[in-house]
């Protein structure tokens, strides 16, 4: 009789813990289920989001000894740091969603425990160290965010955006799976560890390239990177607000740092094939990102672009390659974090005569309704153009940094250039806010938690400048995890 | 004191801006100008101390970036070049927060608009202050931000919210050149710390960089980038445009914006470079050219331009010109020197500007305007002073930084000094010319206002006036005080090691012992300019308008601004147009653009366009998109790389 | 060389087949091809020694999802002549691309070759096949080492479930349901009530 140990599984504490948690919810959903009464599996969402937060904290750290499932889960300051932002950004979501759920009348508890297990695969995501657990990550996050899209069943839009996305995904995810098998078959194995070792980049087989540039593709897709972004506008503006929130934020972060681990653990060895992809994915994203944003009505559609955009630059990073490319992009996405989520919240407390609107004309005057509103919404815009002191300002700064470093002199010309254009579309919403005039004024009583949010989020994105050492130095530590092993 | 100095008014901007409603108007005013006024005695205690005495000094507040090598702190460096420009910004920045007390008066945003000022002030201070270039980058954006909120002050008006995107959108391109210059300076010399570098500069003197395989000398390269962030702060030629248009704003902000202090930030910056400019000698000749030709081209615009303050405007843009190629000829000295007497006079031609405006119930045309001296005499007299320097008439404070950047260009003895020598001479005649058709035109001859505009023309209040008086001391006095320690015997010590100049580049020393005629030929030529424009508007008054009808061609080059705009439209905007219908994909177009300042958002608009058709909303068309994707990359692959 | 002939037999309905599910005009047929064309895989899988694969791929998709297919094609109404109208216009571009990604799948395959190391790296979870069965094997790789990718499918397959309700699920107001729990739980006492009723007056 062979005996067999319990693997190693304290470090994914988090995530166990989440998947009991959702399922304890969801049970609790169906047994306490009266006409729209989802708050409390939203609030129970939140609440195990921080608690999961705080386990991978303690417990997600690098672990000594024996790997973590048969070494197909990695843990370590990397994946710490990437999953801490992804816990806030998808409790934030679901905080935001709730009165907007209750207003429009379509609180589903579904949707939080959707969004909770969808989470779960964003961490496994991160955690990846296996092709088959990346696979399944990225499905078990793609199928959720496939029903949240479309969780207004009753809205044309919602069901058109969530098929579209389906559909597309489905594409992605073939990709993915033809990318893994080419992958295993010339290398013979899909743990990250045993490819790190077998490609180093001394007479790589030609399919092992092909089968990477469609593992990027895959990639490419979640991070609605160009020329794979075509879902992301109609995606964003069909869904409901707070879904779009939740998938500008913490999907994004989830895949950007699954890429940025992918290529730089079992792939480095191919530095010099996959950078070049790579940088056209970046250069094509951030032009595209820029130009395209600029004729958008909608406030979301002009949100799905600009994540594009920022995709793209946070690609930058992940092409420079090197330490202080991956240090650049972890920081990008925290300040991107912030950004984002400030700006849905602005966007989420637009409402006239109590409908939630979503037009770029409909923050006229804005300055003179809400002051205060139109000031974080001002500096989010600003952030996000990239003008120094704000927080954007630095989050671009390191990844041309890193650019530069690494030699890439003409995708560091491209990105500033792109920033520079991009910059136009941001400054257009501040001159709505501030220099037209509004035709009916928006509703003036906001929310308190979209005030804490706006509140906390503008603050952060103007002083950044001044403390940038938490984020900074934890993001150094994290990017040097990525190198040392 | 030196924290105060900066940091003063950013507190009286945080109080007025968010408390302004509690303050009210006059509590708003009172806070920012006190503070404004503390913080400029302190300002000039500090240049004793610092300049006169010689204790410069850095004073850290507290370590800000740290990531590998990039190392920062905040810190505020205070030198001699340091300490001129501070009491230069809080002296005109004091003057011009007193004044807008008057002129703002019927306004309904006073508050937000004194916040906005001491914001400003605050940022041009930490610019001038910065001990790295990041910080310098901060300040320098600061103050791109703050124009571009006061420009844009009076939004009620279209042509103000033009005028303020464009502002900012030409300054983007001018930062983008000042980015790159500082990614590459971390770059070569692993610092952004102004000390560090300049030690290392001697060493670095030698190395090359290889990009898009041609090789090129690394300081220049850098030097012509960080030159070109200059040009746009500085609205030299091919970045000017948005100058004028910057008019638009209420006059106190062009007076201190766009006259004494933001556009001059680039002058600060090329002389706090200075250490980086001497080694090389590509990057020097290319700033006498732009400043010299940006001198000659601004000045001719100035003769023929109506608005009031647009005259000024296109003369502020010809001064730059003049310290520009100083500075390109190593005359630093000579150029800061210019950059003092000129604030203070140019802050007092606007604010003269705008007493007048003030009396014509905000009418800006000079053809709308005439025989109003005898209603507004001290104004009247304050522009007279203001003229006098600006046309460089023996000893008002023009004359001396006039006279001795014309002689530093004459003593380079090469023969780009003499091109900006001879393209001055000829500016500082068309100087004079257009400053007394200014006055000619504005005060004398017969009035052509409505009678009932010149029953209200009335002299400025008290509050007004004494800003005005105060900067008029400056203008006749400055030159006479400060040419000894600045640019004479005293220069040496004054100046210390703000800023180097190499052996064999000291062209402020030779200037000294240039030919008698080189010295008179200004004087000259300035006194040649008032007569001409003494007997065309004065005495002859038709005679202007038989020699527009003469020379048509030559005028109406000049009355559209050498067609600049058209230009940009022809040569940006058209072919981006042509080239985005063929190649939009590639990014050709947006790189023009990028270029284009004034193309930017017609362009883009189009390519948007065509790039929402794509966009078109099948699920097949984009399944289809991402296939080509995937195609194209592998294809790309294998054909470049052959497996 | 009989299992050679077998493969190539097998491989070919296979290819053939698949081509079929795509051009065939009625979509019943389609899917009839789809079942064959799985059933020669399992086939293929069969030769391979992999008895248990082949086994699931029968039960599991040929008896499960197109079984499946086969009722949704047959229920829906889709007028498939319209989904095709597209089909024309973009086959060109649609072959060029399949065209080219074909040849150059095919030039990377042609480079393929095993390392030595490959195939240690390769056989290195596996059991040594003589030691155990087949169901043996995938069972227990399945629950040691492959054991956190078997707990995120079965979330993977609940959030399918819970999707599946999320977005049919329709509650309709005013439907009559059999609830046997209540039923069961009905006492008379607290449905019936006795009332004395006076002769002459109504209740």
């Amino acid at each position: 009789m062979m005996t067999t140990t319990l693997p190693v599984m304290m470090p994914a504490m988090a995530e166990i813990f989440l998947a009991a948690a959702g399922m304890a919810l969801l049970m609790y959903g169906v047994f306490t289920q009266r006409d729209g009464q989802s708050e409390g599996t939203a609030w129970g969402t939140i609440v195990a989001m921080l608690v999961a937060a705080g386990l991978v904290i303690i417990y997600g750290g690098p672990v000594a000894g024996e790997p973590a499932f048969y070494g197909q889960f990695a843990t370590g300051h990397f994946t710490q740091f990437a999953k801490v932002l992804i816990l806030v950004g998808a409790a934030v979501a679901v905080w935001m969603s709730v009165r907007y759920m209750r207003a429009e009348s379509s609180n589903r508890f579904e949707f939080p425990v959707l969004v909770l297990f969808a989470t779960i695969g964003m961490l496994v995501m991160v955690s990846a160290n296996d092709l088959i657990a990346l696979y399944m990550g990225i499905e078990l996050q793609s199928l959720s965010l496939y029903v949240i899209a479309s969780i207004r069943r009753d809205s044309l839009r919602a069901t058109e955006a969530g098929l579209k996305y389906f559909v597309l995904g489905a594409v992605s995810s073939g990709m993915l799976l033809y990318a893994c098998s080419l992958i295993y078959g010339f290398s013979g194995t899909t743990q990250f560890a045993g490819l790190a070792t077998v490609l180093t980049g001394e007479a790589t087989p030609l399919g092992l390239i092909v089968g990477l540039v469609f593992l990027i593709s895959g990639l490419a897709f979640k991070i609605s990177a160009v020329p794979f972004h075509m879902w992301t506008p109609d995606v964003y503006e069909g869904a409901p607000t707070p879904v779009t929130a939740l998938f500008a934020v913490a999907p994004k972060i989830a895949a950007v740092c699954l890429i940025l681990r992918t290529m730089m653990g079992p792939f480095g060895g191919l530095i010099a094939d996959w950078q070049q992809v790579i940088t056209l994915i970046s250069i094509a994203s951030m032009v595209l990102g820029a130009i395209a944003a600029i004729q958008q009505t909608n406030l979301k559609r002009l949100m799905a672009y600009s994540s594009i955009g920022h995709m793209g630059f946070a690609l930058v990073g992940v092409a420079a390659g090197n330490q202080a490319g991956a240090q650049a992009v972890l920081i990008y996405m925290a300040i991107y974090l912030f950004m984002n989520v400030g700006t849905f919240a602005v966007i989420l407390s637009m409402r006239k005569e109590g409908r939630y609107v979503e037009n770029i004309a409909d923050l006229a005057g804005l300055n003179k309704s809400h002051p205060l509103m139109a000031l974080a919404m001002l500096i989010f815009m600003f952030s996000m153009a990239g003008i120094p002191p704000l927080a954007g300002f630095f989050s671009k700064w390191y990844v041309f940094f890193a650019a530069i470093e690494a030699g890439l002199f003409g995708l560091a010309v491209i990105g500033v250039l792109a920033s520079v254009v991009g910059a136009f579309y941001y400054i257009r919403i501040i001159k709505v806010m501030y220099f037209d005039e509004a035709e009916a004024p928006l509703d003036s009583k906001i929310s308190r938690e979209m005030r804490i949010i706006m509140g906390f989020t503008a603050v952060v994105s103007l002083l950044f400048f001044i403390l940038p050492a938490p984020v900074v130095d934890q993001a150094a530590a994290a990017a040097q995890t990525l190198f040392t092993n | 004191m030196l924290y105060a100095i900066v940091f003063l008014p950013l507190l009286g901007a945080l109080i007025a801006g968010f408390f302004g409603r509690l303050l009210g108007d006059r509590g708003a005013q009172v806070v920012t100008c006190g503070f404004m006024l503390v913080s400029m005695v302190l300002g000039w205690i500090a240049f004793q101390d610092v300049a006169l005495a010689g204790n410069a000094r850095t004073v850290e507040l507290f370590t800000w970036l740290s990531s590998g090598d990039l190392q920062a702190s905040w810190a505020l460096k205070f030198d001699t070049l340091t300490a001129v420009m501070v009491i230069v910004v809080t002296t005109v920045s004091a003057m011009v927060h007193v004044y807008s007390i008057g002129y703002m008066s019927h306004d309904h945003s006073i508050p937000r608009f004194m916040a906005y000022l001491s914001f400003f002030t605050f940022a041009m201070l930490m610019l001038v202050t910065a001990d790295n270039l990041i910080q310098m980058f901060f300040g320098w954006e600061g103050v791109g931000v703050a124009s571009y909120l006061l420009i844009g002050f009076w939004f009620h008006k279209p042509t103000a919210n033009a005028a303020a995107i464009k502002a900012f959108l030409v300054n983007r391109v001018g930062d983008f050149g000042f980015a790159l210059g500082i990614f590459g300076t971390f770059l070569l010399f692993d610092t952004i710390h102004l000390d560090t570098i300049f030690q290392m500069v001697a060493s670095k003197q030698n190395v090359s960089i290889s990009f898009l395989g041609g090789e090129f000398h690394a300081l220049t390269v850098l030097c012509l980038l960080l030159f070109i962030g200059a040009m746009g702060k500085s609205a030299q030629l091919g970045l000017h445009t948005w100058l004028p248009d910057a008019m638009e704003g209420p006059t106190p902000v062009s007076a201190l914006i766009h006259a004494a202090t933001m556009v001059t930030a680039g002058v600060f910056m090329v002389a706090r470079l200075s250490p980086m400019m001497e080694y090389s000698e590509t990057a020097l000749a290319v700033i006498t050219i732009v400043g010299a030709a940006t001198a000659f081209f601004a000045a001719t615009i100035g003769m023929t331009q109506t608005d009031i303050k647009r005259v000024i405007a296109y003369s502020t843009c010809s001064q730059l010109g003049y310290m520009f190629f100083a500075l390109g000829v190593s005359a630093y000295s000579a150029a800061i020197f210019h950059l003092m007497t000129h604030a203070f006079f140019k802050a007092l031609l606007f604010l003269g500007a705008g007493s007048v405006i003030h009396a014509m119930s905000d009418e800006q045309d000079m053809r709308k305007m005439g025989g109003i001296y005898r209603k507004i005499p001290f104004t009247y007299a304050m522009m007279w002073i203001g003229s006098l320097a600006l046309a460089g008439v023996p000893f008002f404070a023009g004359f001396y930084s006039k006279d001795m950047i014309l002689e530093a260009a004459y003593a380079a003895q090469s023969n780009l000094g003499y091109f900006a020598f001879w393209m001055g001479i000829a500016a500082a005649l068309m100087t004079a010319f257009y400053s007394w058709r200014l006055l000619i035109v504005t005060f004398h001859g017969s009035p052509r206002a409505s009678a009932e505009v010149m029953s209200h023309v009335h002299e400025s209040p008290l509050v007004m006036t004494i800003p005005l008086l105060v900067l008029a001391v400056g203008a006749v006095f400055a030159g006479w005080l400060g040419y000894n320690t600045f640019v004479g015997d005293g220069m040496d010590a004054f100046w210390g090691s703000a800023i180097l100049v190499l052996e064999g580049h000291n062209t402020v020393k030779a200037a000294h012992h240039v030919p008698t005629w080189v010295k008179l030929l200004p004087i000259f030529v300035g006194i040649a300019g008032i007569a001409l424009a003494y007997w065309i508007y004065m005495l002859r008054p038709g005679t202007a308008d038989k020699i527009v009808a003469a020379f048509r061609p030559v005028c109406s080059f000049f009355l559209n601004k050498w067609y600049f705009d058209e230009l940009y439209d022809w040569l940006f905007v058209r072919p981006a147009l042509r080239l985005g219908r063929i190649f939009w994909k590639t990014g050709d177009g947006d790189i023009i653009d990028g270029y284009g300042p004034d193309g930017v958002s017609a362009a883009a608009r189009f390519l948007a366009g065509r790039a929402a058709v794509l966009q078109s909303g099948y699920v097949y068309h984009y399944a289809f998109a991402m296939l080509i994707g995937v195609v194209v990359i592998l294809s790309w692959y294998l054909i470049f790389h052959g497996g | 060389m009989i299992q050679a002939l077998v493969f190539y037999l097998f491989a070919t309905v296979t290819v053939l087949s698949a081509v079929m599910v795509v051009t065939s005009r009625n979509p019943v047929h389609s899917v009839l091809f789809l079942i064959l064309a799985f059933f020669n895989a399992a086939a293929l899988f069969l030769l391979m020694g992999a008895e248990f694969i082949a086994m699931m791929l029968v039960v599991v998709y040929v008896g499960a999802v197109a079984v499946l297919f086969l009722f949704v094609v047959m229920m829906l109404d889709i007028n498939f002549t319209a989904l095709r109208q597209g089909f024309q216009t973009y086959l060109p571009i649609g072959l060029l691309i399949g065209v080219v990604l074909f040849v150059e799948i095919l030039i990377s395959l042609g480079a393929w070759s095993i390392g030595p190391e490959m195939i240690a790296a390769a056989s290195a979870p596996t059991p040594a096949p003589a030691d155990v069965s087949n169901t043996k094997a995938i069972g227990k790789l399945l629950y040691t080492q492959y054991v956190l990718l078997f707990q995120i499918s079965g979330l993977i397959l609940l959030v399918a479930m819970i999707g599946a309700i999320v977005l049919t699920l329709r509650q309709r107001p005013g439907v009559l349901r059999q609830t046997i729990s209540e039923q069961v739980s009905r006492r008379p006492a607290d449905v019936v009530s006795l009332v004395d009723v006076n002769k002459g007056e109504g209740v």
